[in-house]
């Protein structure tokens, strides 16, 4: 099978949204046919399965695909294909530990990452809305950081759904606008119109240590919300998650109900979302009312096309439902990279998706040995 | 098991009801610990530095060493309740396997008898009686050693048995000692100061061990602020956020964390002088070869890697008969076998995700011909990995090490140049006729102990931890110059 016939494959699955769920089957046979596919066309991974004596003919489920580590995209260009028809390289954000530098994920096919992203940004962040709403982002613009995924992707999310007024408020230096991105707030907060801000849970924080200083307040239109996503890696002091909700609710005017976490990562195409407002909004259509989901409670979702496991780090198997390990994804939407991928991040399965627990610190927690953090630090490197 | 009580006090205070909290939760025993207000902490580090001042100042060094041989006696002794103790709680508070715990008591122990400790006193006094009183100085003077009167003593709590190291330390300069370990290592420091107390209940008088969780800082602070000497063992950040807390006055010695390596030169693997090549020379080559390996697998499976003294990365020499290659594959050989009969203890989620990165990276880039990754499976968290062309970084532990092939040795030396700061123990073989210059090349480095690859777990005792006097760190000199005085205490010579 060829990269196209399998690209339009998933796009078809793409397209029918994140509505309805994706039939057991109809993802599995997909996934064995991409994960063959990649076996085939992409030397990296399909060596990593042979050293793992995995042959891919004989995996009948997807569950037995190899899980390559997400740290293998900072050491190799993992294209399934051609390296030269690659369209874009998205790079981690840098702030990743580890002297390997940034993780690269090449991408092929553009049309797979936009026609994923949108369906499933819509279902969590826009259920109710209609055609277009404004959107505002602490966050460089897709120009000022090309090699962004984040940034791409709310681009796409702007230019599909962003309605007038949108706009990106922090420079490639990382400096937030403060006086454009107070004076659009102050625009959307005259306006009637429900509006939806989107940061980094970094950005966010600078921006209200500016708004406590110059005594800014902004209260947001009813039915407006927050997307905040990222955490802070290390660069500033971690704020208890309540504490965090509760000073944007002060500070946007938006209540804690109506702020979503994003739990997404360039190695992956697609992204996972806190259900909440598409939880909501699926109550109201049926007529029921629904109690805002506690922040305890929370949990990720993913799209139909990406299946999650919680697996044992050393053992890799899968663990059952509660149990702490290490969260592993199955994204169809990374056919032109490694589908599979075990991440560094710690969760549990819950009803209905998965909590994440925190990202594991690049270094090791003990030994009287040295760590990496010392060791960049001491060289006056950022971790 | 009955939850344990993280405290040892003097016989002169006791807890008041009300003064013990309990701590528990996931992946921590449940244990006991006092919760001692500002004031009363206070009052614990007066009976403390009274304590110094009444008796243990004016005891002689040879008692303190008398009754520290004795207590490391009874951890030796089988059928010494004190060590059966100290088996069964090392094992659950550090999560090494048993007979690790049993090797870590052993050498731990071993390096508290009598003539461990002399060595290390007579290495850094050539009289040791000037711990005891005023001694005849170098131009006919008087001079004097002691120790601070109250000391500070910060465990890390990764390796089982250097806080009670620290311990001794304060106690044979005659120093009080309020000691904190780390959770990892709590119940070695209960179970020896029991030991003392039931050995020496006079000396033990000016020892406290005491346990509270880091979150509960406000007590470490009010000690840092009262105490006349801290040692402290950690991370960089520990030791910044002591330093940041400690008054002007106080000495901090602290030992931070540490990364040890390796140097096998050509002549442990058939490329010495005189080489030829024949069959049963290709044997011996080969056992050498195996050998230092099996020494080097050992030297990184103590302590599951976590000692400040255990290799992180191994530079070996091209051109042997035994080349790199071959040589990582006899280390990995002789980790699997370590897995018998040292098996590797729990490790943390955070270490297994570590570990599962490492691996799979390595065998992907194994597969695009970039080095060679060897390990221990579902079952063993041991990982060599190959790598050609690969940089020195440190481990993530649990017996996860790097071979990179070198030219010459001289190729790691300047490899290592970045680390200096961080440099301790490097394990060395095969050096032959360049070893005069390759430990000159350590010493300017920084390097503070040159070991063969079989003592790199256990330093001698007397060995300069981390390049300065154990001991002289803890003292402070006071000399007499022109005044004829007279005490019955000093001898004649």
């Amino acid at each position: 099978m060829s990269f196209q016939g399998l690209a339009e494959e998933v796009k078809g699955i793409l397209r029918r949204g994140v509505g309805e769920p994706l039939p057991e089957q109809a993802f599995n046979d997909l996934a064995v046919r991409i994960f063959r596919f990649q076996c085939r066309s992409n030397r990296a991974y399909g060596g990593f399965v042979a050293r793992r004596g995995v042959s891919p003919e004989q995996v009948a489920r997807w569950e037995e695909v190899p899980l390559l580590p997400t740290r293998a995209f900072k050491t190799t260009a993992l294209v399934s294909g051609d390296l030269k028809d690659v369209a874009q390289v998205f790079r981690t954000s840098g702030t990743t530990r580890g002297l390997k530098g940034r993780g690269e994920h090449h991408v092929v096919d553009l049309a797979l990452y936009r026609e994923s992203l949108l369906p499933n940004f819509k279902a969590n962040l826009l259920p109710e809305e209609g055609e277009k709403t404004r959107v505002l982002c602490l966050l460089p613009s897709p120009d000022a950081v090309p090699d962004s995924s984040l940034s791409f992707m709310m681009g796409e999310v702007v230019r599909v759904f962003g309605g007038g007024g949108s706009g990106f408020f922090v420079g490639s230096d990382g400096e937030i606008d403060g006086k454009g991105f107070r004076s659009s707030l102050g625009a959307a907060e005259r306006g009637a119109d429900p509006v939806l801000v989107v940061g980094t849970a970094f950005a966010f924080v600078r921006w209200m240590e500016m708004a406590e200083e110059n005594g800014w307040l902004t209260c947001l239109p009813e039915g407006s919300r927050v997307m905040e996503t990222g955490g802070y890696k290390g660069r500033s002091k971690e704020l208890p998650r309540a504490d965090f909700y509760g000073a944007i609710e002060g500070a946007f005017g938006v209540p804690e109900s109506r702020i979503v976490n994003e739990y997404g990562m360039t190695e992956l195409l697609s992204q996972f979302y806190e259900p909440v407002l598409a939880e909501v909004q699926r109550a109201k259509s049926s007529g029921r009312d629904l109690s805002p989901m506690a922040l305890t409670e929370r949990y990720h979702r993913g799209p139909p096309w990406v299946r999650s496991r919680v697996v044992d780090p050393l053992t890799l198997e899968t663990l059952t439902s509660g149990e702490v390990g290490v969260l592993a994804h199955l994204d169809l939407g990374n056919l032109g990279s490694v589908a599979a991928v075990i991440t560094e991040d710690l969760g549990r399965e819950v009803p209905g998706g998965f909590q994440i627990l925190g990202r594991v610190p690049g270094s090791e927690p003990r030994g009287c040995s040295l760590a990496m953090e010392d060791f960049l630090a001491s060289q006056g490197v950022e971790s | 098991m009955t939850p344990l009580r993280a405290w040892h006090l003097p016989s002169s205070f006791s807890l008041l009801e009300g003064e013990v909290a309990v701590l528990e939760g996931p992946g921590v025993p449940t244990l006991q610990y006092p919760t001692l207000s500002e004031s009363r902490l206070r009052d614990l580090l007066d009976v403390l530095r009274r304590e110094r001042e009444t008796t243990l100042a004016s005891l002689p060094v040879s008692r303190v060493v008398d009754v520290v041989d004795r207590v490391a006696g009874r951890l030796l002794d089988p059928r010494d309740g004190l060590r059966v103790t100290a088996l069964e709680r090392l094992g659950h508070y550090s999560g090494f396997s048993s007979p690790m715990a049993e090797a870590v008591l052993d050498g731990m122990a071993r390096s508290w008898m009598r003539e461990g400790l002399w060595d290390l006193i007579r290495s850094e006094f050539s009289d040791p009686t000037v711990l005891d009183r005023f001694r005849p100085g170098p131009t006919g003077d008087q001079t004097r050693a002691l120790g601070f009167p109250l000391t500070f003593h910060l465990g890390a709590g990764t390796v089982p048995g250097v806080a009670t190291t620290s311990l001794i330390r304060g106690l044979l300069v005659k120093s009080s000692v309020l000691l904190k370990p780390g959770l990892g290592d709590l119940p070695l420091p209960l179970v020896f100061a029991q030991g003392l107390e039931e050995e020496d209940p006079e000396l033990a008088r000016a020892v406290a061990v005491l346990y509270w969780p880091p979150e509960e800082s406000g007590r470490t602070e009010t000690v840092l602020k009262e105490a006349d000497l801290v040692v402290a063992y950690g991370s960089d950040d520990t030791v910044r956020w002591i330093r940041e807390r400690l008054p002007p006055q106080t000495p901090l010695r602290a030992y931070r964390h540490r990364m040890g390596f390796g140097l096998v030169g050509r002549g442990a693997l058939g490329g010495g002088v005189g080489s030829t090549s024949s069959d049963a020379v290709g044997a011996a080559v080969r056992k050498k070869a195996r050998h230092v390996a099996r020494d080097a697998a050992r030297s990184v499976a103590l302590f599951d890697q976590r000692g400040c003294v255990s290799p992180h990365v191994f530079f070996v020499e091209r051109g042997g008969e035994v080349e790199p290659e071959d040589w990582a594959g006899l280390l990995a050989g002789a980790l699997q076998e370590l897995e018998r009969v040292l098996p590797s203890g729990e490790f943390s989620l955070e270490e297994g995700v570590a570990i599962q990165q490492l691996r799979g990276v390595a065998e992907m880039e194994e597969g695009l011909g970039n080095g060679v990754v060897h390990h221990g499976g579902e079952g063993a968290p041991w990982t060599v990995l190959f790598l050609p062309g690969g940089t020195v970084e440190p481990s993530c532990l649990n017996r996860t090490v790097r071979v990179l092939p070198v030219d010459t040795v001289e190729d790691a030396l300047s490899a290592l140049r970045v680390w200096a700061p961080h440099l301790q123990t490097v394990g060395v073989a095969g050096l032959e006729d360049r070893t005069a210059d390759v430990l000159e090349s350590l010493a300017r480095l920084g390097v503070s102990r040159i070991s063969s690859f079989e003592g790199v777990p256990w330093p001698r005792t007397w060995w300069h931890h981390d390049g300065s006097g154990p001991l002289q760190d803890l003292i402070r000199w006071t000399d007499v110059e022109g005044v004829g005085f007279f005490s019955p205490g000093v001898d004649e010579g």
